[in-house]
């Protein structure tokens, strides 16, 4: 064994400790903020793994993609609604978690199953490095365009929904004059785009 | 082309020539980069402190720092030790992990980003395929820290201020990828080298900023943001906010999220110069001068003076990017939130995207000039 | 459509103006680095204080007659006079008298009522100390006389702008010789003299005209 290929087996067992002992946090932990970032560190992991495999463009796309923008996301949305409040009993929370639990178990046992029956030929296809990128790039725009396109719809699809759901047409009015108070600054003159324009 | 200096290659050379075998070679070359690109961000930070402290001074009709050194130059320095042995205080109501954590993640991506400026045709850590897509997506983990620190501070204006960088921070990130993606369609490559290379057939001439001054201006104002520099530093507007996700902090902590901005900055500066004016190029092409000579390009002599050439022609534009932006932070207001999530979203998305639209025209167009 | 142009067209010009008055600040900007300093190195450098400068109260405990006037007409009555009558010469006997620096506000009307010109105004304005209580001067304290700026070996006195001869912005290479710009109050009076003399020749000269017509 030469020191490069025991430099990446350390390397593996210590991003999938990461991966495995940051995915049980995000899970286990009672305090949300860590749990979230927990979920970063676990998305970390996942990239380094990538960079293990040699392809570096999927590693840098997954930090872009779940760090930059997902995690961060997440984390948006728990700091804005950063709210102490006590959660509601929920009725029979044993057997909802005895239940979830069986069906991780089953999956569990489903990928191991695939994991061990499946014969991978090892070792496999030699990595193409540096050229994945354009590898990449000519499968999303041949054989792949079609899930791609779709994709794409569906997210700017959830993103029109999202404005239109988030959109306030609130006019703030003076109660002693009935002027408008709305002084421009941050919400602009709203014309109400679901109730007016569908009865004209 | 030319291959150019090799340093990793004639250190090989030479402890192989003690008898050490080219994996031990390799090993002890590994750190001498790090280390080499470590300590010359450290000195950029260090001058471009200095060089901020004079030209605000200079802006203003004061003299600046002047005791510490002639000039001053030892000014940054003596901050810097001054932060060093500040004490060193957690807020006894604060996330003293997360606190801890913050500013060091704000700071590590930033010098890691550090691996893909070039400084010569190899004068840089490592030449990796995905070259300047690896600096979008690192700089993307920033924000992560700076809502970390803002959290962990239980401070409101901590909070706030973080929320904001990283509102910022992901809302400049699109335009900023979107520009710089229009550089990269030309060059046809993500590597840092090449896209320099691909600038420098002509010297000046051929600059990227001649053919994507849009996407130039663009990614300029992004990177300010980016940097949080003004007229973008909302998330420490001290006004409002304090000193933002940094009010909590003392002593090395902050000294981090000080160095962490400069090193930005620098950094910010530097890729403005690899992706639009040329990186290392000479305004005139070295290998001209060297005909005009009678050198031959390919001896060691012309070798060693054209790699010194380039270093000092990168550090001379990237620091006048930087006298920009000091300029540009004593010229212009603060902008408002909403001023700058509108400037953002409505003004520079759709223009960065119809940049992108016309330079994929024109490279179709045109394929001798925009890349084929 | 047209209207839409119209919209991008304007929105278009808008975005370059903006640009051309970024770039105008600029210039601005840019322009002022290459100016002098304004600033003093103020320990090193100091600026000469002004005539009639409103500094720190000098006081001469022997030209004192107790009358307590400085104490009327201050606005918060602040000198404290502390005098005895002594009943066999039947005059005032000044035992104290002080001022608090940390209340007075420079006002000068003690200055101004004072009937023996025992009180008078100083240029020291360098009166910070770690204790407010130490800025409460007694008859000693106030009768110290500060070191003048351009006295002390240890600073660079300079002349505030008003001082320097015409035409000159820079005061670290002027010798103390030159002049002010315009006239020293004594050369006013002078002019004042002469030209109400003209004045009264050529009023001479008009009235006897007048008796003439």
């Amino acid at each position: 064994m030469n020191i490069a290929s025991s430099t990446e087996q350390i390397c593996f067992l210590i991003l999938g400790s990461v991966v495995i002992l940051g995915a049980l946090g995000v899970v286990l932990l009672k305090n949300i903020v860590y749990s979230a970032f927990l979920l970063g560190g676990v998305f970390m992991g996942v990239a380094g793994l990538y960079l293990l495999l040699n392809a570096s463009f999927v590693a840098a796309a997954q930090v872009l993609v779940y760090v930059g923008a997902v995690n961060v996301l997440i984390l948006f949305a728990i700091m804005l609604v950063n709210k102490k409040e006590e959660l509601k009993q929920i009725k029979g929370l044993r057997t909802r978690k005895v239940l979830s639990g069986l069906v991780c178990t089953g999956l569990l046992f489903l990928l191991l199953r695939v994991d061990l029956t499946t014969n991978w030929n090892l070792p496999g296809p030699s990595a193409i490095g540096e050229l994945s990128t354009e590898r990449i790039g000519e499968h999303l725009f041949t054989d792949y365009l079609l899930p791609f396109e779709v994709a794409s719809v569906l997210l700017l699809m959830a993103m029109i929904g999202a404005i239109v759901l988030a959109r306030r047409d609130v006019l703030n009015t003076d109660i002693a004059t009935g002027d408008s108070v709305d002084q421009n600054l941050i919400e602009k003159s709203n014309d109400p785009i679901l109730l007016e324009q569908s009865s004209n | 082309m030319n291959t150019g200096l090799d340093l990793e290659l004639s250190f090989n050379n030479l402890l192989q020539g003690f008898g050490i075998s080219s994996e031990i070679s390799h090993i002890l070359w590994l750190p001498l980069p790090m280390l080499l690109v470590l300590s010359s961000a450290l000195i950029g930070v260090l001058v471009t402190v200095w060089l901020e402290r004079k030209v605000s001074a200079a802006a203003q009709q004061r003299i600046g720092p002047e005791y510490a050194g002639a000039l001053g130059v030892l000014q940054p320095m003596a901050d810097g030790l001054k932060l060093l042995v500040k004490e060193d205080v957690i807020p006894a109501k604060a996330d003293g992990l997360l606190f801890t954590l913050g500013p060091i993640l704000v700071l590590i991506p930033v010098i890691l980003s550090w691996l893909i400026v070039p400084f010569g045709q190899n004068l840089l850590i490592s030449n990796v395929g995905i070259g300047i897509f690896l600096w979008i997506a690192l700089s993307s983990i920033q924000p992560i820290g700076l809502l970390m620190s803002g959290y962990a501070s239980n401070n409101k204006y901590s909070l706030l201020g973080g929320l904001r960088a990283a509102a910022q921070s992901i809302s400049y990130e699109i335009p900023l990828a979107l520009s710089v993606l229009a550089v990269v369609m030309m060059s046809n490559s993500l590597s840092t080298i090449d896209i320099v290379n691909q600038q420098n057939s002509f010297g000046f001439l051929s600059w990227n900023i001649w053919r994507q001054p849009v996407g130039f201006v663009i990614f300029w104002i992004c990177a300010l943001a980016e940097c949080e520099r003004l007229p973008f530093d909302l998330p420490e507007a001290e006004e409002e906010l304090v000193a933002g996700y940094q009010t909590e902090y003392a002593g090395m902590k902050f000294a981090l999220f000080y160095l962490g901005s400069y090193i930005n900055l620098v950094l910010s500066a530097l890729l403005v110069s690899v992706l639009y004016l040329g990186g290392w190029g000479f305004p005139f092409p070295v290998e001209w001068i060297a005909n005009l000579l009678g050198q031959n390009v390919d001896t060691p002599l012309v070798q060693v003076f054209t790699g010194s050439i380039g270093i000092v022609m990168t550090i001379i534009k990237t620091y006048l990017l930087v006298f920009l932006a000091i300029l540009l932070r004593w010229t212009t207001p603060r902008v408002r939130i909403d001023q700058l999530l509108d400037l953002g979203w409505k003004f520079l998305l759709p223009i960065s995207l119809v940049n992108l639209l016309f330079t994929a025209a024109l490279k179709l167009a045109f394929p001798i000039a925009f890349g084929g | 459509m047209t209207g839409f142009f119209r919209q991008v067209a304007d929105y278009t010009q808008n975005a370059i103006s903006a640009g051309k008055y970024l770039l105008q600040g600029l210039a601005v900007t840019f322009d002022h680095m290459g100016r002098r300093p304004i600033t003093v190195q103020y320990p090193y450098e100091k600026l000469i204080p002004s005539e009639r400068y409103r500094g720190r109260i000098h006081y001469e405990f022997d030209k004192c007659i107790a009358c307590e006037v400085c104490v009327r007409v201050c606005p918060i009555n602040l000198p404290v006079v502390d005098w005895v009558m002594n009943k066999e010469t039947k005059k005032k006997e000044l035992r104290n008298y002080s001022i608090d620096f940390g209340v007075c506000i420079f006002c000068g009307n003690c200055v101004e009522y004072c009937p023996t010109n025992c009180l008078s105004m100083t240029e020291e304005y360098e009166l910070a100390s770690f204790d407010r209580h130490s800025l409460n001067f007694d008859n000693v304290a106030l009768g110290r006389l500060p070191t003048s700026v351009t006295t002390d070996p240890s600073v660079k006195p300079l002349r505030e702008l008003g001082y320097l001869p015409q035409g000159i912005m820079d005061p670290h290479e002027v010798p103390n010789k030159d002049p002010r710009a315009g006239k020293l109050p004594a050369e006013v009076l002078d002019w004042m003299k002469q030209e109400s003399s003209k004045e009264g020749e050529i009023a001479s000269i008009s009235n006897t005209k007048e008796e003439v017509n």
